[in-house]
């Protein structure tokens, strides 16, 4: 065989294996209910923050620690305890993608991890007369 | 309505600019077409051609002129001036405003097309026409992207002349429109802070510069297969094609310079899908420009060099629909919007894709033959492989970050793996690894073949020495992690081999090292990113005296660490001090000081650092980080949380008062919050010591059970409530340690809820911040490699252009 047929089959065999790789390396985008039906596993849950409950940060207790409620994009709602410190501007966020596992019974979402949207640089804000 | 003030004209001015740069490319366009033509009318063809190329760029300077006054003379009117600039923002950040928006980045990369097209009409010599008919294409399609007009209903590009603030359906119901002097009181939504410095002027007009240059290699490709003429044009694109790898490396570098000086996730490279995209291009570009090189040596890889070089262009288009699609949404912390182009932008990508790959298809079998096969002990063996290399990390590196693509097609719902930088990491490391061995020993490879003997007296010293050095750094590093020592090995190597190269071979002769400067940087940068990467100690880390995850589950031992203003904590092997917070503008600087023990063990003050967070009540507040640069380490710091109220401290306070009540309903086994502890409601009973408490007979008493647990104690509170002649008179628990009050206020006895009231203590509640730092070791090898590795590349230019 030419040398080069033999490299190209090399190159085959490892894309191959990026691509399954790839598969078996991906958590999966899932809603409060998903997830609390497989409380063992990690998803990607998206929704938005509940305003009207409360938000508790204790930096002196612990700066890792921070609850708050998601409503997720089905309307689910469901109790969050972020293992990490408040975001800066979390009152701000548009969108939430939490990464972490349902814990049950007490059905909490227990987050190792939070990416947040803020308001969007091209959709906030109305022109407003200046002062 | 007849709104006053208003500035019109220049809208339209702008307008038919942007009319004429669509008409004249594309009249270029075909015109250059024609003038490809092996036919007496062909001269004619050029001659028009070439004046409707310059008229194009004049229409684009015209944009560009247009656009800038209406900036300069903050012409709100427009939506894209309200949109990206404001009155109160300094003139030097004119030109972040001019491309944050993507009709503004259209526009730059188009500039730069207009540039490099001038100075191909001038260069191309037989090449011209065909070369020149592609790019003009490829800017016909660039200026379609900002026509902003509707055919058939569907709107095809975005126009920053022809929508007004007050038609943007989004505001047309508001108050301010009814008013027809709205322009007097009108200001801009300003500049995202995160883009208010200079990076934000340096880094996009260079990286797009570097993808404005794919499209010569490309357009010479097109011309070599179209023209039939499959080997003449590596010579003249290849100077052109390593320009491209040296400034698109260098944009992208600026990139991850930016992220770790202005940026809080703490590095300089994220392996987030928008730096993925431009990496891609630029890893198939260097494998292109190499392919090319073997080819104008040695005839060899014809078909690799064709494809390679049609690839990276598309990839620069699949980089440009990556990010502007919003397809990206959620995956991506560069936050984009659909500004509804996508649907263009893939017409734009299979167009060129299907193009290239036909004329390659149709052309294939014309190709000029090697009479051998390349022998194994070749150098253009070798580079070939390096190149193959190359185009399987791209894949990997697409593949994965392409995940939002295959989810919106295949409709699946994968999201991309909590720690995508080790995924990443581990998949790149054997091709940096195979990428940086070749470097090594590439050089000393000769082509058609080289004699093993020779060929290892000459690798011979560089690799003892590397060896030896590595050996050296493991140990001196306590370099633990095995898998990484390969590529420690391998970049080692490939700087001190070709380093020996530039002396023994070259004799030091500088004008022939370009490539030997540009691979020793290219072996730094990766030595580098290897060192500070791997070795990167968070010190930050939660090293209080007890193991906070040991309270329970609700702790947990992270990267933040809790600084109270003037406590002093060990930090890595400094004793850190955060002294207070001070405003500067938008700014708020957060100052913590830096110890280390002397000689005598006593603490000096080595240096300040102050992280801020930047304040932006439209955009959101954003923290961005303070580094000390030492010569072999960075010590990178910046806020995770601070409280930015308060920021004048009130002086005459009290500190030793308790403040307001906060009343708390609790069931057992309910958890209440002090700003230092966590409290436990257990349990309530009535076995309280009557005679210590001065309680009488008759009185009615009941003790609540709580548990208070601090960072590193566990205390308990027993408030009494008590009944004494029909009043409620409770006894109140002070808990000094935490300073804090509780009392007792009433119960329910049906179902055991009880009241308890809860008072810190003024200094309780002393200002703080929540902060991580972390010591960047040798990262310094990483820019200088990036310098190193540029200079190197224009050396190389040059040297090609002389000849």
């Amino acid at each position: 065989m030419k040398k080069v047929h033999i490299i190209i089959i090399i190159i085959i065999a490892v894309a191959i294996g990026a691509i399954f790789t790839t598969l078996n390396n991906t958590s999966t985008y899932a809603d409060f209910g998903e997830a609390a039906k497989e409380p063992g596993n990690e998803f990607h849950v998206v929704g938005k923050r509940d305003k009207d409950k409360e938000m508790v940060y204790n930096p002196k207790v612990d700066a890792n620690l921070f609850s708050f409620y998601m409503t997720d994009n089905n309307g689910v709602e469901c109790k969050v305890v972020l293992h990490k410190n408040k975001p800066q501007d979390f009152e701000h966020s548009e969108q939430i993608v939490l990464i972490g596992k349902m814990k049950m019974p007490e059905k909490e979402f227990q987050a190792s991890d939070i990416l947040m949207k803020c308001p969007s640089k091209y959709n906030d804000g109305k022109p407003q007369a200046s002062k | 309505m007849n709104y006053i003030n208003e500035h019109l004209g220049i809208g339209k001015a702008g307008n038919l600019f942007v009319i004429l740069s669509f008409v004249f490319a594309l009249v270029a366009s075909i015109s250059y077409f024609l003038a490809s033509r092996d036919n007496e009318e062909a001269a004619s063809w050029k001659r028009i051609a070439r004046i409707s190329f310059r008229i194009h760029g004049l229409s684009v300077a015209g944009i560009v002129g247009t656009l800038f006054v209406m900036l300069y003379s903050h012409y709100f009117e427009y939506e894209y001036v309200w949109h990206h600039s404001s009155k109160d923002m300094p003139m030097r950040y004119i030109l972040s405003c001019f491309w944050e928006g993507q009709e503004g980045s259209f526009l730059l990369w188009t500039f730069w097309h207009v540039v490099i097209g001038l100075i191909l009409q001038r260069t191309a010599k037989t090449f011209e026409a065909p070369v020149m008919a592609t790019i003009s294409l490829v800017q016909a399609f660039l200026a379609s992207m900002l026509l902003g007009i509707f055919v058939f209903e569907h709107r095809i590009g975005s126009n920053p002349f022809t929508v007004l603030l007050r038609n943007q359906p989004d505001f047309a119901n508001i108050p301010l429109f009814q008013n027809p002097h709205y322009l007097d009181k009108l200001d801009g939504r300003g500049l995202n802070p995160l883009l208010q410095n200079y990076w934000m002027t340096i880094h996009p007009p260079t990286l797009f510069l570097g993808f404005a240059l794919t499209v010569v290699p490309f357009a010479y490709a097109i011309a070599g297969l179209w023209k039939k003429q499959y080997n003449e044009w590596i010579k003249p694109a290849l100077p052109w094609a390593f320009l491209g790898v040296a400034i698109l490396g260098i944009g992208i570098l600026m990139g991850g310079a930016w992220a770790y000086e202005a940026l809080s996730f703490g590095g300089f490279w994220a392996w987030d899908p928008v730096e993925n995209a431009s990496l891609v291009p630029w890893l198939t570009l260097v494998g292109t420009a190499h392919l090319m090189i073997i080819n104008k040596n040695n005839g060899q890889s014809l078909l690799a060099a064709f494809f390679l070089a049609v690839l990276t262009f598309v990839l620069i288009l699949y980089s440009t629909f990556l990010t502007r699609s919003g397809i990206l949404g959620e995956s991506s912390v560069h936050a984009f919007t659909d500004l509804g182009m996508s649907g263009q932008l893939l017409i734009y990508l299979f167009f060129f894709l299907i193009l290239g790959v036909y004329l390659i298809i149709k052309n294939w079998k014309y190709f000029p033959r090697q009479s051998q096969e390349e022998g194994i002990w070749s150098r253009e063996f070798w580079m070939f492989v390096g190149a193959v290399v190359l185009l399987v990390s791209s894949f990997q590196i697409m593949f994965y970050t392409s995940m939002p693509v295959w989810n919106k097609l295949f409709d699946l719902h994968k999201a991309p793996a909590k720690d995508v930088i080790a995924f990443y990491n581990n998949w790149q490391l054997p091709f940096a690894f195979i990428t940086t061995l070749l470097i090594a020993v590439g050089q000393y490879l000769k082509y058609k073949h080289t004699g093993l003997v020779e060929f290892l007296k000459k690798i011979a010293i560089s690799f003892i020495l590397s060896f030896a050095l590595t050996i050296w750094v493991i140990y001196m590093l306590n370099f633990d992690k095995q898998y990484y020592s390969i590529l420690l090995f391998s970049s080692i190597f490939a700087a001190i081999s070709n380093a020996n190269y530039m002396v023994m071979v070259l004799k030091g002769k500088i004008k022939k090292a370009g490539a030997s400067v540009a691979h020793v940087g290219f072996a730094l940068v990766m030595l580098g990113v290897l060192l500070s990467t791997s070795k990167k100690d968070v010190i930050s880390r939660n090293t209080s005296t007890k193991s906070v995850s040991a309270l329970g589950e609700k702790f947990s031992d992270d990267d933040n660490i809790l600084l109270t203003k003037g406590d002093t904590l060990p930090m890595g092997k400094y004793m850190v001090t955060y002294t207070g917070k001070c405003a500067e503008g938008i700014n708020i600087k957060f100052d913590v000081d830096y110890f280390l023990r002397d000689a005598s063990g006593n603490l000096k003050k080595e240096f300040t650092l102050s992280p801020l967070v930047q304040t932006n009540p439209r955009m959101g507040n954003v923290a961005e980080p303070d580094t000390r640069h030492f010569p072999t380490f960075d010590v990178y710091t910046h806020v995770t949380y601070a409280d930015l109220e308060k920021i004048k401290e009130e002086k005459n306070e009290n500190k030793d008062e308790y403040d307001v009540e906060k009343i708390k309903s609790l069931k057992r086994g309910d958890t209440i919050f002090s700003s230092n502890a966590i409290i436990i409601f257990d349990s309530i009973s009535t076995n309280v010591d009557r005679q210590k408490n001065k309680i009488e007979e008759n009185d009615i008493a009941i003790v609540a059970h709580l548990r208070a647990i601090a960072v590193s104690k566990k205390y308990d509170a027993t408030p009494i409530y008590v009944i004494h002649s029909n009043m409620v008179l409770p006894i109140p628990f002070e808990l000094e340690p935490l300073g804090l009050l509780f009392t007792f206020r009433k119960i329910n006895p049906s179902n055991g809820e009880i009241e308890i009231s809860l008072q810190e203590k003024k200094s309780n509640t002393k200002d703080f911040i929540v902060m991580q730092a972390m010591i960047f070791p040798y990262i310094n090898i990483l820019w200088i490699g990036a310098i190193i590795m540029a200079l190197g590349t224009f050396l190389a230019i040059v040297e090609r252009i002389r000849k």
